[in-house]
């Protein structure tokens, strides 16, 4: 079951869609031009002269054969970068993407390498020479002779 | 002693502030040459600002529903009045989404008689980047944009930024 769901999200996913018709590129990049006027709505919502200055615009530069790169730029020319309701990842603004991600995957690195050295330090073997040995082994024999029952009485016996 | 001093100092940093309710906007056409003002007046003659390259131009967006437009008009008028002599700098309107009927109206009443281009389609309003009225551009004569307001001007306002512009220009 889970294949064929699978399959079948594979295949409407990837489905032939074809290039999109200039109504449909117009409304897109109207959907992406802020309406001068307005707060924080598209051209593609607003009423306002303006907006429907742009999008007169938008669609006659469309029909024009121009790309949504040259369509953005001039109204970027004309009102700034703010026009756009997509921020750009260029130049300066850019690093408002960019620096959070380098600093997140630094801490994440920072984070790991703490861990593996702790983990290495855990795990470190001290030698033991000969000596050593026969000291922990004599220990361990006088703990295991304390705890026998008897071996106190034993103990005394023998050493009278 | 000092609240005299203080005081005096106020009075002279406020003095030469530009007195206008007016902001200075800054945007992408500074320092870029002027678009295009081509159209037909609200008297119904053919305009073109290159006609008037040469000289400084104030390129005036209004309309008559927009209260700010309706507080500037009268400093409009008071400013072209000033600045009458041949030559010197000239006001041109542009109608922002206005009917031709009320525009006209609306000039004749305050007294304005600078030309006023209609914009229909809107297109000059996108050209120079125009928000919503009343927005007003400083052209110089080499048909630069030097200043943008924002904003209701003032005749005094308008002369502040064309001392500062024609300073900055030379």
């Amino acid at each position: 079951m889970a294949l064929v769901l699978g399959v079948a999200l594979a295949v409407g996913a990837s489905g032939h869609q074809g290039p999109p018709t200039p109504a449909q590129r117009a409304a897109a990049i109207e959907a992406d031009v802020r309406c001068p006027s307005c707060e924080g709505i598209s051209v593609a919502q607003s009423s306002a002269p303006t907006a429907a200055a742009i999008r007169t615009l938008v669609a006659a530069d469309v029909a024009a054969g121009r790309s949504d790169g040259q369509i953005e730029a001039f109204l970027v020319g004309r009102y700034g970068p703010g026009i756009l309701l997509r921020p750009s990842a260029s130049g300066g603004v850019g690093l408002v993407w960019f620096v959070p991600m380098v600093a997140m995957s630094l801490a994440l690195a920072g984070l790991g390498t703490v861990f593996w050295r702790r983990g290495r330090s855990a795990a470190v073997v001290v030698a033991v020479d000969d000596e050593d040995r026969r000291l922990v082994e004599g220990l361990l024999a006088q703990r295991r002779a304390r705890r026998r029952p008897g071996a106190n009485r034993e103990t005394a016996r023998r050493h009278g | 002693m000092v609240v005299l001093v203080a005081g005096a100092s106020l009075v002279a940093v406020l003095a030469t502030r530009p007195p206008a309710t007016a902001t200075e906007v800054d945007t992408p056409l500074l320092g870029q040459h002027a678009p295009l003002v081509d159209g037909v007046t609200l008297a119904g003659q053919r305009f073109s600002l290159s006609s008037w390259r040469g000289r400084w131009v104030v390129v005036n967006f209004f309309a008559s529903w927009c209260p700010p437009c309706q507080q500037e008009e009268a400093e409009l008028v008071t400013f072209a009045y000033r600045h009458r002599a041949p030559g010197d700098v000239a006001v041109v309107g542009v109608v922002y989404d206005d009917t031709a009927a009320r525009a006209r109206s609306f000039l004749s009443s305050t007294g304005a008689t600078w030309p006023a281009v209609g914009d229909p389609t809107g297109q000059i309003a996108l050209d120079y980047g125009v928000r919503g009225p009343p927005e007003t551009f400083l052209v110089s004569p080499g048909g630069v944009v030097l200043v943008h307001l924002d904003g209701a001007v003032t005749a005094a306002g308008l002369d502040y930024w064309l001392h500062r512009a024609a300073a900055g220009s030379k």
